[in-house]
């Protein structure tokens, strides 16, 4: 996060830069190994957010919005440049990245663990990720253990739909996850800001998340 | 035609008391196939003629059921009474037919086919050679190869190892507790994973292509081919970055991460394992590795594990009993052997207790030795 073009990145990857920019900015990248990873990490979120399905919002939002515009006095000016370069700053801390990417994989998993929760169809969505704003491991994972801590507790609650044997190996990959989170979590008291480790113990999370989707929804189809 | 063809064939089927069921008719072009088994094998081969062949050994209980829904043969498993059977399909279809294979206990083998392939199973293994298109195979307990395939590629496991060869296209790949291998490889977009277990990569590395492998507990080898253009990026938090060739540093930003450009650095590679090596080795490297391995592993045509070739006569196999091996036997015979105990105990029981007596009785001398 030390040097300037660390902030265009998703300028680029948006084709906002202008051609003097973008050769410039390659050029960067080029020697630049924590911009080039950076990269590369923004590149995997905003390909897993292409990858996810459009889904129409449980509630229409509509009549809230128009309530809003009609209430606000003047409408804002259109953001310059400069302001939307300050915005695209401040989205692109690495801890952001990190939580962006577990909280797209539990979004996509939403349909599952609601059907398996029998939410009432009116109850506002679970939010995934609180705290956009993350600095620290302990700040950017808790919302994520939370979620987990939900798809655990409904394939407690479920996993008597499964035959014991999927159920026993279903448990031993967890805790083979759960050893990879912990060993992240350990290296990452003594360097807190390794963006390595941060990613790595994001991905693992990952994981489990997709594992225990997978098995919840599994759970789902033979109710 | 087709599906006053097919509604007949429902009816047949369904209204026998057979234990064996042998069909054969005429499929227009483009029409797909899918079969959902919940246990015992769905077997499919590719032939050269528009017809569909059904063949199912489903016991006194058991059921097949051939139907049509739109322009798919859907084939089902059933059970005329209590638990679901256990049958074996071995089916036969036009080379071009796309196939959505489902099982829970069930193996799925496919072979032949030049279409898109989904396979899904929870406790089975996946085998499939051929396949273009989209190309979906997932189990949560069981092995899943693919080979001779093209297109875009998700494959998946999460008890067992996960392996490519000679595939073509974009591929995602994953397991939970298993190693992946991918060898002869034509990509340039790779996405490998896993949490416990090796991964090693012998394919392409095109430019502009993106790769990447990770592995928590396991070690990582690429193959890097000479002439191509990539910048690596390798993090490891306890093991060690090796290259059998010239490695220029473009910057290591932070404790656990480097980064290598090689030609004009176009290619994005990233390799990351926690607690595992990271080794990057030229294509003829692994190629020789490989062949050793399957050399090694069609040495031991006796099957008493030693790879002596002889009479049993050797007690100096277990050199070739490595952590990985015992691992890999220990998942193995968690695996199947409830489900197969019964059908090969009487069969292999006398070839195998003598190498697994000879096996565990040299493991706990050793363990005796150490622990004195």
């Amino acid at each position: 996060m030390n040097d300037m073009w660390m902030n265009r990145l998703s300028e680029y990857l948006d084709g906002e830069l202008d051609k003097s920019e973008r050769t410039a900015l390659e050029a960067h990248l080029a020697t630049c190994g924590e911009c080039y990873a950076t990269l590369g990490e923004l590149r995997q979120v905003v390909a897993r957010a292409q990858a996810l399905q459009d889904t129409p919002p449980a509630t229409d939002l509509w009549a809230g919005i128009r309530g809003r515009m009609t209430e606000s006095t003047p409408i804002a000016p259109r953001r310059d440049r400069h302001d939307r370069l300050v915005r695209r700053r401040f989205s692109l801390t690495a801890g952001q990245l990190l939580a962006a990417s577990v909280a797209l994989v539990l979004m996509s998993g939403g349909t599952v663990w609601l059907a398996l929760h029998e939410r009432p169809s009116n109850a506002p969505a679970p939010v995934a990720v609180r705290q956009p704003r993350i600095a620290t491991v302990a700040s950017w994972t808790g919302s994520t253990d939370a979620a987990i801590a939900d798809l655990q507790a409904t394939l407690d609650q479920n996993e008597k739909r499964l035959d014991s044997t999927t159920v026993r190996i279903v448990r031993q990959n967890l805790a083979i996850i759960d050893r990879a989170i912990a060993d992240a979590r350990i290296a990452l008291q003594s360097d807190p800001g390794n963006a390595y480790l941060n990613l790595h113990l994001a991905n693992t999370m990952r994981r489990k998340v997709e594992l225990l989707r997978r098995v919840n929804s599994m759970a789902a189809a033979r109710s | 035609m087709f599906a006053t063809l097919a509604a007949a064939m429902l009816v047949a089927l369904a209204g026998a008391s057979q234990r064996q069921t042998d069909t054969t008719f005429a499929v227009p072009a483009g029409a797909s196939l899918s079969v959902n088994n919940f246990g015992g094998g769905i077997t499919v081969h590719g032939w050269s003629e528009n017809r569909v062949k059904v063949h199912a050994e489903q016991g006194r209980r058991g059921r097949v059921e051939v139907s049509v829904v739109g322009n798919t043969v859907v084939i089902k498993a059933s059970s005329r009474e209590g638990a679901p059977s256990v049958i074996d399909m071995d089916i036969t279809v036009p080379q071009s037919m796309g196939l959505t294979l489902g099982g829970t206990y069930a193996d799925i083998n496919v072979d032949g086919v030049q279409g898109p392939i989904s396979a899904e199973t929870v406790n089975g293994e996946i085998n499939v050679r051929g396949g273009k298109g989209i190309i979906t195979l997932h189990s949560i307990q069981g092995s899943v190869t693919l080979a001779d395939a093209s297109g875009r590629i998700e494959v998946n496991s999460v008890n067992e190892d996960v392996q490519l060869t000679n595939v073509t296209g974009e591929i995602k790949l994953e397991t939970t507790n298993g190693e992946v291998r991918l060898t002869g490889i034509q990509s340039s977009s790779v996405d490998a994973s896993t949490i416990n277990g090796d991964v090693l990569y012998e394919g392409t590395v095109t430019d502009g292509g993106s790769y990447s492998f990770g592995s928590h507990n396991g070690d990582i080898t690429v193959s890097v081919p000479e002439r191509a253009n990539v910048t690596i990026t390798a993090a490891t938090a306890n093991g060690d970055i090796d290259a059998s060739f010239p490695l220029p540093m473009t910057s290591a930003p932070g404790k656990h991460r480097k980064t290598f450009k090689i030609g004009s650095g176009s290619a994005r590679m990233e390799l990351e394992s926690f607690q595992g090596d990271i080794e990057l080795r030229r294509p003829q490297e692994i190629r020789e590795r490989i062949d050793e391995h399957k050399r090694d592993h069609d040495n031991d045509k006796d099957h008493d594990f030693d790879n002596d070739h002889d009479n049993d006569s050797d007690t100096s196999f277990s050199s070739h009993f490595d952590a990985g091996t015992w691992n890999y036997a220990a998942r193995y015979a968690k695996a199947y052997a409830p489900k197969y105990a019964k059908a090969y105990a009487p069969l292999y029981a006398r070839t195998y207790a003598r190498a697994y007596a000879r096996t565990y009785k040299r493991a706990y001398r050793d363990t005796d030795t150490t622990s004195h």
